[in-house]
């Protein structure tokens, strides 16, 4: 029996159709299941439906292949949605295939059965609220980006990526209260708990009135303050004195400015009648149900208010990251002293500190001397012991011989080199390796009573500074968007404000930019050893390849380093 | 071992998930016993979560390594 399964956060076709490989099948038939509108006899607008994706996968697959043998069919479609699906949505589709209906019917019954039994797939919570009035007007849709989110489709630096993204896996969520979250990034969809507003709204100081009351003449029968909450059905010919940001006192009213109307005593009078309703209506902002903040995303000021006004006050969240990094080289300095001739001072320290601030994460750093004997030795009697970490970064220095004692340091850690060159510049001696937890590292220099995290990163960087701003955008944040789980940076599309002058280059290259309002300006860079661009680089623009000079004004790459 | 939480189970353990260094391979009773005392909440759910081994139901003798991807598995609610 061919078999499909899918597990998909979007909303299921209207239209899907058997295999085309069948040709005519004697039956088609198919299954939709449909979120009610009652759950627990509460009125809902959204189910929330949560899923344990691989093993769901195997559970429907291992389900249907038992089923396949009792009743013999051809073909099996299974989608099933998962996130929060509104209210007359499809949550489940079942399709089967077979020569004829007897054997398609009696499968679809008994693998619902099963379905519901044995597959981890939760309705994780309803989302319940009254009924939304109908005449609501509909949201209108986020503005899309002016740049189009593009994957970079070179070969050699999308093999980079791929490999770093398909190692390791989130790290454990945890829940923290939203004054520590600042900066972190949120593991879990949060979805509005009810409208905003809750109700309608005025938004003047004025009088309440049916929305279509044709009277001239107004008797005054209440006044509410902003924080009052008093309904009552208004009559014709009644009006309720309201403040700005007052809850309306029921639904279909409208507010007359107060400059429009005349008072006398209990009394009012209309002397401008104008279209304007004056409210905000209740669920303008966002509707029950809907997502506010979605998982992946990080948890900036604005966020965090929108997740305190949901209520929710402690987000699961990825947690603080534990980082450890390493200069190399006797050439390198602290930046306090001056250098001896051939010597340089340490910028990639405070390079690394600051390119890292934008992930919550405690950095350890130290210098290794060069001699491989003596850095084994530093290490393994760490005086400043984290209890684990997460990512280890090692800054080769330019010296002669940095480039094998990178790699032999790693794989003396217990690293698994994955790779040690991308085709780029700058940046191409970019060492990358992973370990399982049980190592030299996790022993000595950790200490073995701390669980330790299942798999950890390394990378080595290439010595100079505009190499380690390169590969820490391009590779130690895919990393880091990995083991945070957070929605990893891509490339767009821009113009370029200027020419950029480069002869063809047989590696791929990231060219510092600066990205202001009339494009992307090229920064003038001739080699990786140049450092003055860092202080206006805030784009690296892609260069296929071979691809030379690029004039102004064309279509070009980039990735935002801001 | 990671152990993998689920739906309400999130809610009782505060997190989506936990690692766990055992000396040896555990079985469910061991398993139980570590996951217990790191997250006392678990045990209003013992009675209706089954264990799932590196995505398959385990048997009820089954044994948990350092490598298994283990997850609790309330009761089950999809379609």
């Amino acid at each position: 029996m061919e078999i499909e399964i899918q597990l998909t956060p979007g909303p299921i076709a209207e239209n899907i159709s058997p295999p085309p490989s069948l040709g005519a099948v004697g039956a088609w038939l198919e299954f939709r299941g449909v979120v009610r509108k009652e759950e627990n006899e509460q009125t809902i607008s959204a189910l929330e439906y949560e899923a344990y994706p691989d093993m769901a996968a195997r559970e429907i697959r291992r389900i249907l292949e038992s089923l396949g043998v009792k009743f013999p069919c051809q073909a099996a479609k299974v989608i099933h949605r998962v996130g929060v699906i509104p209210v007359g949505e499809t949550a489940i589709y079942v399709g089967v295939a077979s020569p004829h209906r007897g054997e398609a019917i009696a499968l679809l019954a008994e693998f619902m059965d099963q379905l519901k039994q044995d597959v981890p797939i939760w309705k994780r919570r309803a989302l319940s609220i009254n009924p939304i009035r109908d005449d609501m007007r509909s949201l209108t849709p986020a503005p899309k980006e002016s740049e189009t989110p593009h994957v970079v489709s070179c070969k050699s630096l999308d093999e980079a990526l791929a490999e770093i993204r398909s190692h390791g896996q989130p790290l454990p969520a945890v829940r923290a209260p939203l004054a520590e979250a600042f900066g972190h990034i949120l593991r879990e969809t949060v979805c509005a708990p009810s409208d905003f507003p809750d109700g309608d709204r005025s938004t003047r100081d004025g009088y309440a009135i049916l929305q279509n009351d044709a009277s001239g003449i107004f008797q005054v029968v209440d006044t509410l303050h902003a924080a009052d909450w008093k309904p009552r059905r208004l009559k014709p010919g009644e009006a309720v004195r309201m403040a700005t940001g007052a809850a309306l006192p029921c639904e279909n009213l409208r507010v007359l400015m107060q400059e429009h109307v005349e008072r006398d005593g209990d009394n009012i009078r209309i002397t401008k009648r104008e279209a304007a309703l004056n409210l905000r209506q209740r669920g303008e902002d966002v509707k029950a149900g809907q997502p506010l903040v979605p998982a992946g995303a990080r948890l900036d000021a604005g966020r965090l208010a929108l997740l305190a006004a949901a209520g929710c006050a402690q987000p699961l969240v990825a947690p603080r990251l534990r980082v450890v990094h390493f200069t190399t080289g006797n050439e390198i300095v602290p930046p306090d002293q001056t250098p001896r001739p051939g010597q340089v001072r340490d910028s990639n320290s405070i390079l690394i500190r600051g390119l890292l601030q934008k992930f919550p994460c405690d950095v350890v750093q130290a210098h290794l001397p060069e001699d491989f004997e003596v850095a084994k030795q530093l290490v393994s009697t760490f005086n400043f012991q984290p209890s684990t970490f997460n990512l280890l970064l090692i800054s080769g220095g330019a010296g002669v011989g940095d480039k094998d004692f990178t790699r032999p340091l790693l794989e003396w850690l217990g690293f698994e080199i994955v790779f040690s060159q991308v085709n780029i510049r700058p940046g191409r001696p970019l060492i990358f390796g992973i370990t399982g937890g049980a190592s030299v590292l996790a022993s000595q220099l950790v200490g073995s009573l701390a669980p330790p995290d299942r798999v950890r990163m390394a990378f080595g960087l290439p010595g100079n500074p505009l190499s380690h701003f390169v590969c820490f955008h391009l590779f130690v944040a895919a990393a880091l968007a990995k083991l945070t789980g957070a929605e990893p940076e891509i490339f767009r599309r821009g113009r370029l404000a200027a020419k950029l002058d480069d002869p063809p280059c047989p590696r791929e290259t990231l060219w510092p930019a600066r990205r202001g309002p009339a494009g992307l300006h090229p920064l003038a860079w001739a080699s990786s050893g140049d450092v003055t661009c860092l202080r206006e680089t805030n784009a690296l623009i892609w260069v296929p390849v071979n691809r030379g000079p690029i004039e102004s004004g064309t279509e070009v790459e980039f990735l935002s380093t801001d | 071992m990671r152990i993998l939480f689920f739906a309400q189970l999130k809610d009782a353990t505060g997190c989506d998930s936990a690692e766990l260094a055992p000396p040896a391979p555990l079985n469910a009773e061991q398993l139980w016993a570590e996951l217990l005392t790191k997250f006392p909440r678990l045990a209003a759910h013992r009675a209706s979560v089954r264990l799932a081994n590196n995505c398959e139901y385990a048997a009820p003798d089954a044994v948990f390594g350092a490598e298994d991807e283990v997850a609790m598995i309330p009761p089950v609610s999809g379609g």
